[in-house]
């Protein structure tokens, strides 16, 4: 993917989002305008990212299922207002979040929220999370399968033979976490992961953080 | 358990981010002393078992099934600051690639699940010495503290929590949390069974002051909880959050004497209540880790002479 949004710095994306992030969580009192500026601009940087944008619009909404439950509790206890705006800061939150994702390799994040000064230690583990997350689940389903042909059904296994799988499955993970280690010693890891590349933190990233935290900011006092 | 952004009003996002992040940075050097570098893989890999192992379904009565949520478990097998910072690590991911819990409220969710539920969690496991018993109670107070700490944090954001809804939701936690209890036993069990050696069974540490004081926080915290989730009285007042702010901000100061004498004023806060039992924890186990430490160095100047 290559795109105006895709080639800035990750830092400097992580920096826009956040900002955004946090004037929409101040809206307050029932700010349609505001929002709708918000989604407009969301929008907009959907498009320049060249993704799908009715994709994506749809795709913020999959918190609306647990914000709504909330949004109805408040709504029947007479607070509609306040309903409507938790669903609103909820929806755009979350687009937020999905466009910076979505125009940001998860290792390129990673090395920009480096950069802004997260542990070190935690942005490596979290890049193994991510790495063996689809592994990991494969086995689990590859468990489940060679069980279902051995055994019939095992849409929900028995207590103690699911307590089983999950025990094979730790003890699994456990050793392949060894092997990978050692493969990675062998290939001169030394508790350091080495950066593929590093982009530079340029002029038009500066730009473009501050130009994105300028109209946010700006949105939020003017039209809220 | 999750909180999506656009949930929790600023002044309680806010503080619990700045709190969050030096607490994992400290957790993190914390997980790293002693060990060599290959804790980066494993905590990485065992991360992504517990994405995997939610896979497998326990059956939970007629027809309903529940999984394993793993904080406990996790602090039983890497010890606790690995375990808040594999938790950590699989919030951030569970926000940022599956839309799960907020970025804003990430800090929130650290608090409520990496770091409150894994050490409620490890608490019963050390006191009670790896038994049975600490197992069950751990994997219960680790849900039962996130839960706990959610809901109320919710209620301090203004989300309105009528009686029915929180005396419902209370129950659903009690529940899940007796599953979590469960599973974690059947599945230390197992582990046990396939490959000894897998728990960090804790060295005695302590001694049996460290004991009582450790029962008597698990039964303070865990009795504010059931007794906040049997009287829900005044919970109309948790609207006015204002009030709220204030109590806590005394509780804060003197926890534990708040704790036991505050139960007439704050016996209409339930929050309050969840919250001064679940401080009287977190005091606790600071001072029964401190007072370890200390017998601990003693013991190690005895054997040195």
């Amino acid at each position: 993917m290559d795109s105006p949004l895709h080639r800035r710095h990750a830092a400097g994306k992580a920096i826009a989002g956040l900002g955004m992030l946090i004037c929409i969580a101040s809206l307050g009192r029932p700010a349609w305008r505001a929002a709708g500026a918000y989604l407009l601009l969301l929008a907009a940087g959907t498009a320049a990212a060249k993704l799908p944008v009715p994709r994506i619009l749809l795709g913020g909404a999959v918190v609306l299922p647990f914000a709504a439950g909330i949004a109805v509790i408040a709504a029947v206890s007479g607070d509609s207002e306040r309903a409507a705006m938790v669903l609103v800061r909820a929806y755009l939150s979350s687009l937020t979040t999905l466009l910076l994702v979505a125009s940001t390799p998860l290792p390129e994040l990673l090395a920009g929220l480096e950069k802004l000064g997260a542990p070190e230690f935690l942005l490596q583990v979290m890049q193994f999370v991510y790495r063996y997350l689809m592994v990991l689940r494969e086995e689990a389903g590859a468990m489940r399968d060679a069980a279902a042909s051995r055994a019939g059904t095992v849409r929900v296994l028995e207590f103690r033979k699911a307590a089983g799988a999950a025990g094979v499955l730790f003890a699994r993970a456990h050793n392949r976490a060894q092997a990978i280690h050692r493969a990675m010693v062998a290939r001169g890891f030394e508790g350091r992961m080495p950066a593929l590349r590093q982009l530079p933190f340029r002029m038009p990233d500066a730009v473009f953080a501050a130009g994105t935290l300028a109209v946010a900011v700006a949105v939020r006092a003017v039209l809220a | 358990m999750h909180i999506p952004d656009g949930f929790l009003s600023s002044r309680v996002w806010a503080p619990l981010d700045a709190v969050a992040a030096p607490a994992v940075a400290w957790l993190g050097r914390r997980a790293q002393r002693g060990f060599d570098h290959h804790k980066i893989p494993l905590m990485g890999v065992m991360g992504a078992f517990i994405f995997a192992v939610q896979m497998i379904n326990f059956p939970v009565g007629s027809g309903t099934s529940g999984h394993l949520v793993g904080g406990a478990l996790l602090s039983f097998t890497l010890g606790p600051a690995a375990a808040a910072i594999v938790m950590t690590s699989i919030l951030a991911i569970q926000a940022l690639i599956f839309q799960d819990g907020g970025l804003l409220a990430l800090g929130a969710n650290v608090i409520n699940m990496a770091i409150a539920g894994v050490l409620a969690g490890y608490l019963p496991f050390v006191l009670l010495r790896g038994s049975r018993a600490g197992v069950f109670l751990g994997g219960v107070l680790s849900l039962m503290t996130s839960a706990a700490l959610a809901l109320g944090e919710l209620s301090l954001s203004g989300v309105p929590m009528p009686r029915p809804v929180l005396v419902v939701s209370a129950g659903l936690f009690v529940v899940s949390a007796l599953v979590e209890g469960a599973i974690t036993v059947a599945v230390v069990g197992a582990l046990e069974k396939i490959q000894p050696g897998f728990l960090r069974t804790p060295a005695a540490s302590g001694g049996p002051a460290a004991v009582a004081l450790g029962a008597a926080a698990v039964v303070l915290g865990g009795a504010g909880v059931f007794a906040a989730s049997e009287r829900p009285d005044g919970i109309e007042s948790l609207a006015r959050t204002a009030g709220i702010w204030s109590r806590a901000g005394s509780l804060v100061q003197t926890p534990l004497a708040d704790y036991r004498l505050g139960v007439g004023s704050l016996a209409g806060t339930w929050a309050g209540r969840t919250v001064a039992g679940l401080l009287g924890i977190l005091a606790v186990y600071v001072i029964c880790r401190a007072a370890a430490r200390i017998l601990g160095m003693r013991k190690g100047a005895g054997a040195a002479e």
